[in-house]
């Protein structure tokens, strides 16, 4: 009696365990289809402005990644040399290289469906794959996206399309540059590169 | 003349590929170019090391200042040639017939594929990929039209690089070959092999004769339009890039090492 007592407290834990881990697999999925269907939507509103329509996609773009995570993660071993100003200056100059490199190019996705048709788990991250379809043709493109819970929030943390990793590729492409022309020269042309990232926003 | 060295070629480049795995397994951190599994962890924090143990690919590059200087030559051919002619090809041509000469291209590489699918023990896909080929060859009039493909018959591109790949063997060291671009010891070895079994290319191992089943002008033609094609479907995602990247050479490096991982994982 007391064996199958405890199978049944077991049973139920474990069970309860399982499911808590499918609702959060669910949540991700809410949480990424969510997201595309926004932009698809923005980017295809012919109420608003071109704009308005970037405003708004860089906004979605804004709250949904952890983009201090990412900074630091792109950064790799510059991290550890470089000075706390300079890690300070890069990581708010990224946000602001991610937003506004990334929300005028989603702007032109115009697409029929997105649709997220799997999720897993690996090693603490969530992975989202999922389906999108542009307008202009039949066949969908394939991406996926990495997921992390942080303070009951979810955010992005890594955009993969054709096996590349977004912030892997940046990582390789940021150190490379570092090392070439230094920290200060490359803040710099990074700098430059927002500002002008920000004119062609308002043309 | 060609023969003879090819089957060396091959030899030397594979032998090349299995002695630097050795190599990149017990001198890593002596590379006089980039190594990025060499990067000592740069935080302690286990999300950064969690993230690392599932995304990141090695990068093996040691003769990064020669390849950088094949990479610049390679990016002035590029831009002042191969684009503006595969730009001309986008505006003169329609969609529809650029799509026939891409079916038509596409369905010549089958066989290959298909063969590699075979050896890497994917009997479905090689299946599929060698159904594709003989529907497009037939119904589909010599590959021009994709009825297969119509048919939602969905396969995976194989090629002797990813047979290797399968079998275990590291990517080798990055290599930026003229004219060519992106590669490594390994696929550079797959290369050669795909070509030394690919009845099109030439008759490499003299079957029925040592006369080429096809005729030179006609396999240059074939080649060139092969080019133009994937340089054509390429036009926006590297103008994207070029315009993007603090260091064009880096981003196109790392871009090429993770796709050819992700194919291999395929």
């Amino acid at each position: 009696m007391k064996n199958i007592l405890l199978g049944i407290v077991f049973i139920f834990f474990t069970s309860s365990a399982l499911a808590q881990d499918n609702t959060k697999l669910d949540q991700v999925k809410v949480f990424i289809n969510e997201i595309g269907s926004q932009i698809i939507k923005s980017a295809d509103d012919k109420k608003l402005s071109v704009a308005q329509r970037k405003a708004k996609i860089i906004s979605v773009i804004d709250e949904s990644i952890d983009a201090d995570w990412i900074a630091r993660f792109v950064l790799g071993k510059n991290y550890r040399t470089m000075s706390e100003e300079h890690k300070a200056a890069f990581t708010k100059l990224y946000r602001d290289f991610m937003i506004n490199t990334y929300g005028p190019k989603f702007q032109s996705y115009n697409g029929k469906r997105f649709d997220v048709t799997d999720v897993t788990e690996q090693n603490g991250f969530y992975i989202a794959k999922a389906e999108f379809l542009p307008k202009d043709s039949n066949a969908a493109i394939l991406v996926s996206f990495r997921v992390k819970e942080r303070a009951n929030k979810l955010v992005i943390l890594d955009f993969i399309a054709e096996g590349i990793s977004l912030i892997e590729t940046q990582r390789s492409e940021f150190n490379s540059a570092i090392s070439q022309k230094g920290v200060d020269k490359f803040l710099e042309e990074l700098k430059n590169r927002i500002e002008k990232l920000k004119t062609q926003k308002t043309n | 003349m060609f023969r003879i060295y090819f089957p060396s070629i091959v030899f030397l480049l594979t032998i090349f590929t299995y002695h630097n795995q050795v190599f990149a397994k017990t001198a890593t951190n002596k590379s006089a170019g980039t190594d990025i599994k060499s990067y000592e962890a740069f935080d302690d924090e286990e999300d950064f090391e969690n993230y690392e143990a599932i995304n990141i690919v090695e990068i093996k590059d040691p003769l990064e200042k020669f390849n950088r200087k094949i990479f610049v030559f390679n990016d002035s051919f590029d831009k002042y040639f191969l684009e503006f002619v595969a730009r001309a090809y986008r505006e003169e041509l329609p969609k529809p017939v650029r799509n026939v000469v891409r079916n038509f291209v596409t369905n010549l590489s089958l066989p290959v594929s298909a063969f590699n699918s075979a050896l890497q023990g994917k009997s479905e896909n090689s299946l599929a990929t060698f159904s594709h080929f003989l529907i497009n060859s037939t119904i589909g009039i010599g590959g021009l039209f994709n009825v297969a493909g119509e048919k939602n018959i969905r396969y995976n591109q194989e090629d002797f690089g990813q047979t290797l790949g399968h079998y275990g063997a590291n990517s080798g060291i990055y290599i930026m070959i003229p004219f060519l671009g992106p590669s490594s010891t390994r696929d550079l070895t797959g290369l050669a092999v795909d070509k030394s079994i690919n009845p099109i290319e030439f008759n490499s191992f003299e079957v029925g004769g040592k006369e080429d089943l096809i005729e030179m002008n006609y396999r240059l033609a074939l080649a060139a339009t092969t080019v133009v094609d994937k340089r054509e479907a390429l036009l926006d995602i590297i103008e994207d890039v070029r315009k993007d990247s603090f260091d064009f050479y880096a981003t196109l490096r790392s871009a090429y090492i993770q796709k050819r991982v992700a194919e291999i994982k395929n």
